[in-house]
């Protein structure tokens, strides 16, 4: 066994105890420790995608020394090492652009905390994307599901406490019926690892029996999990929660946990209950159609919204009804491009909180549109990222929101019946998209010279400046080369089977 | 070299704002000579062009931003970089009592480098990519007066035309994955074989994908948002929403039509008739519309409305002599409506006056202005020996020529739209002229036409009408050259 | 080289009018437009006698669209009848003229004058316009440059009447222009050519939408010739002109109509193609309709220059309804009273003129007693009402002689009668709506006060141009034998 296939296992490891640790430390210490914790989480990552690369097959890692079908395995393929790598880099960067908002928003005292649960939630979406195993995979959905309370909760006021009472409701509401799939699938199948799982399903399936009970275990699973990532109309949950929290919160919630679930998903999907087997169930259509739906009804309370962060929410709402519309359309292409806008729509949706919260600390602090009138003047680097977040989300070329449809259109193309609901969806979707961003764009760049608040220059906020760029660029990379990545994405599919 | 026609414009626009000019007339020789330099380079570069293409980016696996020249990048590429140093001249004139100069001219010299960008893409997503960035660059020019009603209208241009390019980016996914390139061929790129028995949902993403660049091109019911952005400063309605924009509309039309769809598959199919009909009932509707119309430069452009359909009416043929009808009105127009674009902004800088019963007895005053808005009335008009009617002339044989109904009734709506142009034209030049019988002479007292920077281009736009009109053998030949393949 | 002269001279020195910024001396105006005029006119007849490529290209719009003139029978007929027209008009312009004028420096004088050159030249165009394109060419030109005379006086009812014109005109230019299409493909050539164009095959296979275009281009031609159900812009700008320009619209530009009407049916499309068809059915029926209707509208009108307007509808159906007949008798009538009405319709809107000039009395009524006021004027008014009723020995008779023996001899079921009784009641209504003036004119009745009798007949520069066209309407009617032979050689050819 190679040195670096004990990564993807240490670096779950570390986030746990690196959380622990810095529960007894000060506040600097501990924001230092998480830094410093997904610095090295990421360069792992890196590692272990490297590796997979070169010896061009997933591996297996079993923990302690318990063999199949009891043990509790990890399994690290190019699409795990890729996805833990990108989330890290998407961590990161929402922590630090978020910062000084975290330092104004939460006590004092409590700040350390905020980077408990960070690495918390780091550790459970590692734990989420690497797990071979149906039921370590519950047990950090729970502990994500708390990690992310505390995340929302952390900024004490009114809001932000309804708003996790209610996040918490739903995403418990989501694990329960998750666990209720689980407990099915155990019951049909006997096993708990995925590996295991999918042989045996893959022989009830072939023998007739048990058909209704595995269609049960799909929607389940498939609703839970669309619970917990806002998937329309089980999204009402998550404008407040994203709205509310401080910026980084947002940022990690939006772009990376519901992004966990989604992922965790798609797993199940090929590994658990097969690829075909889930295809040939009615719940696809269901989510299909449950994304369109999102995709229209998402954009649309956008356009209604008066209030830049719950626009964005919105948004999200809408981006996620594309990932599930990908997924719906029962293709290999299609599962593909939702994992790109997985990636895509996390580079872009945190750029884009990052890039408001810029915004609206130079309108005093308001997020009413009418005060933002102009704010792009007083903020520059704020306002580019801004408009380029938008740019990408409408899909120009040369953003990464582009890819992402262009490969979702061309899925929509080798299917003959989800074609044309799903393109014309696409487009009224990206017109409603436009008509949102574009708006806030055109706003936030109408001068007003009544000078009623003081712009920001760009010595004031160094390192908040440099993540802007850092997520441009990761817009624009995504965006130009995004061959690689696509290639990757496939390769890492192929690997999943 | 493609790239350094492209990116000069841009580069000298983003100069504009960053470099302090002493005085406004540095700005000015920057700018004109840097403009004039860029359009000889297009010109060098359409006239000793290679048949190369040139590959910027590879997106993902066919995909790239590539140019090359072709016989209609130069037919586009050539009568942009012709306008564009006489509207820049016009401009600097125009824009002295307009505000915030520097973001005009910045965004203005721009959108060259990205319209001649659309003119020479060599694939369709090329072409795409520039298309929606000519939106996003001639938003700011839209906004430029920054009131209430100017904003409206540039946020409504801008959802039009994205939303349009929404949905021609369904097509540009079907030639992906349908044809056996993406780059522009005469003919069309569609693989036959691949396409098996879909041919009506092929037909119906072209349809959709047309309509959406069509957007762009103000085919009713998408047109509503060029009247609107009217209220922005003349030499960008002119160059822009007469020429540049609206132009591209149609272009990457014809890309769509004859170089990706392709027209063997497209003739005689339902979907044909259909956008035809929608083409023709926009031909009446903005001459209509423009007929109702009081304020000049809303009626004008209800006059481009229809005359862009004009162009899309001879795509819609889908013969080469459509093409060349096309072709020869997109040119021709460009020069018409652009002459008549710059007269009523050098009215409106002249005199202020922005409605169309307010020009009584002018004609006297501004004998060169008015003088060549007639002629540029009576060639859209189609008055026989000025442009227009070459290019009518074209249109309606061609139509003749395909021998479909529909085409035929087409011609009927050309000559009831040259009628209605006679109609919200010409009263016009008669008000100016023939003023009501007890007009108070003494109230335009001062009026006079305005300076040589306003005038030249104009009486060259003129003579370029007259001289199209009198001698267009050469230049419709090649543009059957370009419809047949030659160039 | 003669067509050249002919057509641009009196064009550029319209435009050498126009362009020029001021005339102190009304005298050189004058004498400038004199000149031009006679100049032309000296240069038209030149043109029949010496142009000798009988064929010039003037240039080419397109590659298949050339520029050419030519001269034949019909052009000589057309064109002669056009410069004596104007150069009668003209003259009397320059009297009448002389009270519309306000302003020192002639601009306005000068602008009439301009555009009455320029019309002058395109009318000539048109008469001598080899094929089709050029004679759509001019026959837009002849629209946008007569629009000036009509709204000359500024108006707004002057300018209402303007743009009526226009737009009638343009539209019936633009449904001819739909045919040109159609025959640019389908025909052999646009070049004008006795019997027609249309190839054979052509005919055949596209019959149908070639007879369409026909009907498409009579009507849009008819609009000029004031052609039932386009002829309400006839009497709304002919009236409001100045009497002399009202002159050639109602004498000249009308019959522009005609003789495209002409080119269209026997030089383009062909007798063969269009003889028994649907198209000469609706034709005839809308000609004779219009005659009716006109004479009754004229009978009914109070306003003299109106009532002669209506009665210009009415008689230029006359003469279209000789040429949709197509037979030798009535193509002959209709020549005739091309020729006829062109100089009796002259003579008497310049009568008018010379009335309103002197009097300011515009309606009928008010004319009681003119004769003795200026017996001179009436007298030829009332000679050229007689032509126009068509009592022998004017012009008049001659033609409508012709048009209603061409008629009774078509054959054509149903018309062959009914042709040559409209004709008639139309001739009964003609009277009666023109000698009312003479008759009160001259016998004012018993409450007349001769007291107030003064002589107000004009000056000599008004009379003498009415004079000469009331003598050569006469003289048509006297010695018709040299014109009927001319004239039957050209129906020979194009039969």
């Amino acid at each position: 066994m190679d040195f670096v296939q004990n990564f993807p296992a240490v670096s779950i490891l570390m986030c746990l105890f690196a959380g622990i640790i810095s529960s007894g430390m000060k506040k600097r210490s501990a924001r230092y420790i998480s830094m410093g914790l997904i610095v090295a989480v990421t360069v792992l990552s890196l590692c272990t995608l490297l590796y997979i690369l070169k010896t061009g097959q997933a591996f297996v890692y079993v923990m302690g020394k318990f063999p199949a079908p009891w043990g509790n395995e990890i399994r690290a393929g190019v699409l795990e090492a890729f996805m833990a790598f990108f989330f890290c880099v998407i961590m990161f960067l929402s922590l630090e652009g978020g910062r000084k908002k975290l330092a104004d928003e939460v006590e004092e005292g409590k700040t350390f905390l905020y980077y408990v649960l960070s690495d918390l939630l780091l550790s459970s979406l590692l734990a989420l994307v690497y797990t071979n195993d149906l039921f370590t995979a519950y047990v950090f959905v729970e502990i994500n599901t708390i990690a992310a309370c505390g995340l929302i909760m952390i900024r004490q006021n009114g809001r932000t406490i309804k708003a996790s009472a209610r996040y918490m409701i739903m995403s418990l509401l989501g694990s329960g019926l998750f666990l209720m799939g689980l407990c099915m699938l155990y019951d049909l199948t006997g096993h708990l690892l995925m590996s295991n799982i999918k042989e045996q399903a893959a022989l009830i399936y072939a023998s007739g029996e048990y058909r209704i009970p595995l269609l049960i275990v799909i929607a389940l699973m498939s609703v839970g999990l669309a619970i917990k990532s806002a998937l329309f109309p089980f999204h009402a949950w998550l404008p407040d929660a994203y709205g509310y929290s401080t910026v980084s919160s947002a940022a990690i919630l939006s772009s990376l946990v519901s992004k966990g679930y989604i992922f965790l998903l798609i797993k199940i999907i090929y590994r658990v209950i097969g690829f075909d087997i889930f295809n040939s169930s009615k719940i696809i259509n269901v989510l299909f159609i449950f994304g369109l739906m999102g995709m229209i009804f998402g954009s649309l309370s956008a356009i209604r919204e008066n209030d830049v962060r719950r626009m964005i929410s919105f948004s999200s709402v809408a981006q996620i009804g594309y990932i599930y519309m990908g997924i719906g359309m029962g293709t290999q292409a299609g599962i593909g491009a939702s994992v790109f806008h997985i990636l895509s729509h996390a580079a872009t949706k945190s750029l884009l909180f990052i890039a408001a919260i810029g915004l609206t600390d130079v309108s005093g602090g308001s997020r009413k549109f009418i005060e933002l009138t102009g704010a792009a003047y007083r903020n520059k680097w704020a306002g580019a990222a801004f408009t380029v977040g938008s740019l990408s989300m409408v899909g120009v070329p040369m953003f990464s929101g582009f890819i992402s449809k262009l490969l979702f259109a061309q899925a929509a193309v080798q299917n003959n019946v989800k074609m044309l609901p799903a393109l014309i969806v696409l487009g009224i979707s990206t017109v409603l998209n436009a008509i949102y961003f574009m708006k806030t764009v055109i706003r936030i760049y109408t001068p007003v010279d009544d000078g009623k608040y003081d712009s920001i220059r760009f010595k004031d906020m160094k390192s908040y400046t440099v993540i802007l760029i850092c997520f441009i660029l990761l817009n624009v990379i995504l965006g130009v080369s995004s061959q690689p990545v696509v290639d990757l994405i496939d390769q890492g599919l192929a690997m999943f089977s | 070299m493609i790239l350094l026609v492209i990116l000069i414009p841009i580069a000298a626009g983003a100069l504009i704002s960053l470099v302090p000019f002493k005085k406004r007339v540095y700005m000015e020789l920057f700018l004109e000579t840097l403009v004039i330099i860029n359009s000889l380079l297009v010109g060098y570069l359409l006239l000793h062009r290679s048949s190369d293409i040139f590959t910027l980016v590879n997106f993902t696996g066919n995909l790239s931003i590539s140019f090359k020249v072709d016989g209609m990048s130069m037919v586009f590429a050539g009568l942009v970089s012709a306008l564009w140093p006489m509207a820049t001249l016009y401009a600097f004139e125009y824009m002295t009592k307009e505000e915030h100069e520097k973001i005009f001219f910045t965004f203005y010299t721009m959108t060259y480098g990205v319209t001649l960008g659309i003119s020479l893409a060599a694939n369709l997503l090329t072409m795409y990519f520039f298309y929606e960035l000519l939106t996003l660059i001639t938003v700011p020019l839209v906004m430029h007066t920054l009131t209430r009603e100017a904003i409206l209208a540039s946020r409504k241009y801008l959802y039009y035309s994205l939303g349009g390019a929404a949905f021609a980016f369904i097509g540009l996914i079907f030639i992906i994955i349908y044809g056996s390139t993406t780059d522009f061929v005469l003919g069309g790129v569609l693989d036959l074989d691949k396409i098996g028995d879909r041919t009506n949902i092929l037909l119906l993403i072209y349809v959709i994908a047309f309509m959406g660049f069509g957007v762009k091109a103000a085919v009713c019911p998408f047109n509503s948002w060029l009247p609107d952005a009217g209220v922005a400063p003349t030499p960008v309605t002119a160059l822009l929403h007469a020429v540049a924009v609206v132009k591209s509309g149609a272009f990457a039309a014809i890309r769509l039509t004859y170089y990706s769809f392709g027209t063997d598959f497209l003739r005689g199919t339902w979907a044909q008739d259909v956008l035809m009909i929608i083409v023709m009932f926009t031909i009446v509707y903005g001459c209509s519309r423009a007929v109702k119309e009081t304020h000049i430069k809303r009626r004008l452009a209800y006059s481009t409305i229809s005359n862009l359909s004009y162009i899309l009416f001879g795509v819609t043929i889908m013969t080469p002599l459509g093409m060349v009808g096309a072709l020869t009105h997109l040119v021709f127009h460009a020069f018409m409506k652009i002459s008549s674009f710059f007269c009523a902004g050098a009215i409106m800088h002249q005199t202020g006056k922005h409605y169309v019963h307010e020009l009584d007895g002018m004609g006297y005053k501004m004998p060169c202005v008015f003088g060549v808005f007639t002629v540029s009335a009576l060639a859209l008009m189609g008055v026989p020996g000025l442009a227009g009617f070459v290019s009518k002339w074209n249109l309606a044989s061609a139509a003749v020529e395909s021998g479909s109904r529909t085409a035929c009734a087409g011609i009927g709506c050309l000559l009831i739209s040259a009628l209605l142009t006679a109609i919200y034209m010409l009263t016009i030049v008669i008000r100016a002229f023939f003023p009501a019988k007890d007009y108070d002479v003494s109230s335009l007292e001062g009026i006079r036409d305005p300076n040589w920077k306003m005038l030249i281009p104009l009486l060259i736009f003129t003579g370029n009408i007259i001289l199209f009109g009198l001698w267009s053998g050469p230049i419709v030949k090649f543009f059957s050259g370009v419809a047949s393949g030659t160039y | 080289m003669y067509y050249v002269l002919s057509i641009f001279f009196p064009i550029l020195a319209g435009i050498y009018l126009l362009v020029r910024k001021e005339m102190k001396d009304r005298k050189n105006l004058l004498i400038t437009v004199a000149a031009a005029l006679a100049i032309t006119a000296v240069f038209v007849v030149f043109t029949f006698f010496f142009a000798d490529p009988r064929m010039f290209t003037l240039f080419n719009l397109t590659d298949r669209l050339p520029v050419l003139f030519k001269v034949d029978e019909v052009s000589i007929v057309f064109s002669v009848m056009a410069v004596l027209v104007f150069l009668c008009a003209g003259v009397f312009s320059f009297a009448y003229m002389k009270h519309e004028e306000t302003d020192e420096s002639y601009i306005r004088e000068k602008r009439y004058y301009g555009f009455y050159l320029i019309v002058f030249g395109v009318v000539i165009a048109l008469c001598f316009a080899g094929n089709l394109i050029t004679f759509y060419l001019f026959f837009e030109m002849l629209t946008l440059s007569s629009v000036p005379l009509v709204l000359h006086n500024g108006s707004r009812e002057a300018v209402m009447a303007g743009l009526k014109y226009l737009f009638y005109s343009l539209s019936g230019a633009y449904m001819s222009l739909f045919g040109l299409y159609f025959i640019e493909r389908y025909g052999n050539t646009l070049t004008f050519s006795e019997g027609g164009v249309i190839s054979v095959q052509a005919a055949a296979s596209h019959g149908g939408i070639l007879l369409l275009t026909a009907m498409l281009m009579l009507v849009g031609f008819g609009v000029k010739a004031g052609m039932f159900p386009m002829h309400a812009w006839l009497p709304t700008a002919h009236p409001v002109a100045p009497a002399p320009a009202s002159a050639i619209l109602s004498a000249v530009i009308v019959k522009v109509g005609v003789l495209a009407v002409i080119r269209v049916v026997y030089y383009i499309f062909g007798v063969s193609f269009l003889k028994g068809t649907w198209v000469q059915t609706v034709w005839m029926t809308l000609t004779l309709l219009t005659v009716f209707m006109g004479s009754m509208l004229a009978y009914r009108e109070p306003v003299l220059k109106k009532r002669l307007a209506y009665s210009t509808v009415s008689q230029l159906s006359y003469i279209l309804f000789g040429f949709s007949v197509m037979n030798a008798g009535s193509v002959t009538g209709g020549l005739l009273h091309v020729l006829c009405h062109g100089f009796i319709k002259a003579a008497l809107f310049l009568c008018a003129g010379a009335v309103i000039y002197m009097t300011g009395k515009t309606r009928v009524e008010e004319l009681r007693g003119i004769g003795k006021e200026m017996p001179l004027l009436i007298w030829c008014y009332t000679i050229a009402s007689l032509g126009l009723i068509g009592i022998p020995p004017t012009g008049g008779f001659i033609s409508k002689w012709y048009l209603a023996e061409g008629a009774l001899s078509s054959g054509i079921m149903g018309f062959n009668w009914i042709g040559p009784v409209i004709l008639l009641v139309s001739a009964l209504l003609t009277a009666g709506y023109l000698l009312p003036v003479t008759i009160y004119g001259f016998f004012p009745g018993a409450d007349y006060d001769y007291g107030n009798l003064k002589k107000k007949e004009p000056s000599r520069l008004m009379t003498i141009p009415v004079l000469v066209l009331t003598v050569l309407s006469v003289l048509m009617g006297l010695f018709p034998e040299g014109i009927i032979d001319y004239l039957s050689h050209i129906v020979i050819k194009i039969m």
